[in-house]
């Protein structure tokens, strides 16, 4: 079992003036302010290629960082990059004994959104899905309405997750969007696709988060206690687009160590993918997320993808820093004091999932 | 003892083409939300027809400003054209409109592109002729035939107009010059490479790192300079890309809506560009009393702000009725279709004479 030892996060925002390396280090030399000498080095980033035009740059970074010659890597899972990058970084330090830093950062307004837009839709599978201008809201979109039909839910009770993220977020320093919104904007905001509107999903931004891993528990007073994966079918492939199967596979295996009693960070990056992965993990029943999130007081603190931000690859690694804060230090004026927290993650519709269990030991 | 001082806005004249095309069939056109165009606070924009340009405008804008100033144009020493949609690629703007007007042949002359605020730089330009004796009169323009990729978020706003100012000595003027301050940087928010019919754009990047960056810089330069601050300012005419930017601009800064909202024009014409603040300024002179201070503040991509404090004098009223007013050219128009305004803007691209 592998130990945090040591997190640091930038606030999520628009960088214009600061490149990813810039960002990168103001999170590592909060992450290694008491010290730490990292052995290996886990880089995540979704749009390494596209954005920063940079391969291999886990080797760019660390040499950037003086770190030269302590090993690197560069791990990739979509938008899930984040957690893949922390699940990697655990199993290297308790292989090797060595202490992990694991990084994950995003320069999502690099380009114009059209651009970043693009590249980010590549998650999909590009032969079926993106080639024929399918993009990650529309198959959010087409979710929301059937999830509507089905349940009879309005438009109107879908309001509730974006509402209380945003209430979230104002108290969370580190948060993009740190205001809140009334839940009568939601539908009035600028359509996306279909009835999904800019306050149903994440915005794009500039971020940096980085976590110590280590074999050695030390003074450390949180264990990386599980880490599960599972991969799931395309969209149209699947019998129930409601059902996300492989979060549910994650995500149930997670819930069986915690006793369902924890901290959780989830994966919202448009608001009907909350509610569906609440109902695929068995926290809220079918149809009913909607009505019962406002009573989930443990569920993203940190505002979540949709207001916390979403810099794609560094986004898993800040639901693990913000867990971690959470139960130690505190985040947004909240302390959470139970044993568990659980950082769940995936890409596009539920293509990967993966969820990383924080233990307080 | 600041140049700028001696001298001042003799008079001034502006022109708006009538055609108008309103923002939500645009929106309808290309699918976009009608919350798009509101919350930009654009409802019409001017377009100009198929025989008018950046020349034809600007010649209407600077015979308004000389019949405004009463004076003979031969006394014209000076005449620049701010635009980034001159017809001409090669062959100055500034040469057509002079002759066409019977300005002086003993001229400067000559067309200057800074995205949007060359037109203010042309007005600095001709302070410093008329500051240091050089000319006694000078014609600045800021005129253009905005471009924008049909579809582009820009579409919304790129729109037609022009606006000339002539700069003369302070004891002739009808508002004077207390103070001028320029700030550019290199920042990359806008352009358009040569040979590209449409400029492209940063999105967001146009916002906080450009217009707001140096308009505030200059502005809060101009005010440290000369010792004043927001309540000492009757109106503040800013840069109008949209009809929400110069409001945003303009709280950061200090100053309540109240004293932005006279000069606000772009929800009813569309963005200028180089006529956009001049205009917004010359509808302020319509309405200002002998003794009000007034704050312009021009921006354009690339990027740059200048910031005036311009003081209106007396005899400014008479000069006001000697030619057609903004209100007046806003008030006169006729609404067209996307058809019409994609024909007078030449977006068809069809063969002619085989």
């Amino acid at each position: 079992m592998a130990y945090i030892k040591a997190v640091g996060l930038v606030r999520v925002g628009r960088y214009f003036d600061r490149s990813y390396k810039d960002l990168a280090l103001e999170a590592i030399e909060k992450a290694l302010s008491d010290g730490g000498r990292p052995g290996y080095v886990v880089v995540s980033s979704m749009m390494a290629e596209s954005a920063l035009k940079q391969l291999d740059i886990g080797s760019v970074l660390t040499e950037w960082l003086g770190m030269t010659p302590v090993p690197a890597i560069r791990v990739e899972a979509g938008e899930n990059s984040g957690l893949a990058a922390v699940e990697v970084g655990a199993a290297i330090a308790e292989a090797t004994g060595k202490e992990v830093l694991v990084v994950g950062v995003e320069k999502g307004t690099e380009y114009p959104t059209t651009k970043t837009y693009g590249d980010y839709s590549h998650i999909l599978e590009w032969e079926t899905e993106t080639v024929r201008n399918v993009r990650p809201p529309d198959l959010a979109a087409l979710a929301m309405e059937e999830y509507m039909r089905r349940y009879g839910v309005s438009r109107e009770e879908l309001t509730a997750w974006p509402v209380k993220m945003h209430r979230n977020a104002a108290r969370v320093p580190h948060a993009q969007l740190r205001f809140e919104i009334r839940a009568d904007a939601v539908p009035a905001a600028t359509k996306i696709s279909g009835s999904l509107t800019l306050l149903d999903m994440f915005p794009i931004g500039d971020g940096a988060a980085a976590i110590l891993v280590s074999k050695e528990r030390g003074d450390s007073p949180i264990q990386v206690a599980g880490a599960y994966a599972s991969t799931g079918l395309r969209y149209y492939l699947r019998d129930d687009p409601l059902h996300l199967a492989a979060t549910a596979e994650a995500l149930q295996k997670a819930l069986k160590l915690t006793g369902g009693e924890q901290a959780i960070e989830i994966h919202d990056s448009y608001s009907i993918y909350a509610y569906l992965i609440l109902e695929s993990a068995g926290l809220a029943p079918k149809g009913r997320a909607p009505a019962e999130v406002d009573g989930m007081e443990w569920v993203n603190v940190s505002g979540g993808l949709k207001a916390r931000g979403h810099p794609f690859g560094a986004t898993g690694v800040y639901q693990v820093a913000e867990l971690f804060t959470l139960m130690t230090d505190g985040l947004g004026g909240r302390t959470y004091t139970g044993e568990w927290g659980v950082a769940h993650g995936m890409s596009g519709h539920d293509g990967n999932a993966r969820v990383v269990v924080l233990r307080r030991v | 003892m600041r140049p700028e001082r001696r001298a001042g806005i003799v008079s001034w004249g502006t022109y708006i083409p009538p055609r108008r095309l309103r923002a939500a069939e645009i929106a309808q056109l290309w699918g976009f939300a009608p919350e798009v165009p509101k919350g930009l606070w654009i409802e019409e924009k001017a377009v100009a027809a198929v025989d008018e340009d950046t020349v034809t405008m600007g010649w209407y804008a600077a015979r308004s400003a000389i019949r405004r100033a009463g004076i003979d144009p031969s006394q014209i020493e000076a005449v620049f054209v701010g635009t980034e949609s001159k017809p001409y690629a090669v062959k100055p703007s500034a040469t057509i409109i002079g002759d066409a007007l019977g300005v002086n042949t003993r001229k400067l002359a000559t067309d200057m592109e800074f995205a949007c605020r060359a037109g203010g730089e042309g007005i600095r330009f001709g302070i410093a002729l008329v500051a240091s004796g050089q000319a006694r009169y000078a014609l600045a323009i800021g005129a253009d035939t905005a471009q924008a990729n049909p579809g582009d978020v820009l579409e919304f706003t790129a729109a037609s107009g022009a606006a000339a100012y002539i700069v003369g000595p302070a004891e002739e003027a009808a508002a004077e010059f207390e103070g001028v301050v320029t700030y550019v940087t290199d920042t990359p928010d806008f352009w358009r490479r040569e040979g590209s019919r449409y400029p492209g754009h940063g999105e967001i990047f146009t916002g906080d790192p450009a217009y707001f960056h140096h308009i505030m810089s200059s502005v809060k330069l101009l005010m440290t300079e000369l010792g004043l601050g927001p309540e000492d300012f009757d109106y503040a005419v800013f840069h109008q890309p949209n009809g929400k930017f110069p409001l945003k601009v303009g709280k950061r800064l200090g100053f309540p809506k109240e004293k932005i909202l006279p000069g606000i024009v772009t929800p009813w014409l569309g963005n200028t560009y180089n006529g956009s603040a001049l205009i917004g300024l010359a509808k302020v002179l319509e309405r200002a009393e002998p003794g009000q201070r007034i704050l312009v503040a021009t921006f354009g991509s690339g990027a740059g702000s200048d910031a005036f404090s311009i003081i209106v004098k007396k005899g400014i009223k008479e000069r006001v009725k000697k030619a057609p007013t903004v209100e007046e050219l806003l008030q006169s128009k006729v609404y067209i279709s996307y058809g019409e305004y994609a024909k007078h803007r030449r977006i068809l691209h069809r063969n002619v004479g085989g």
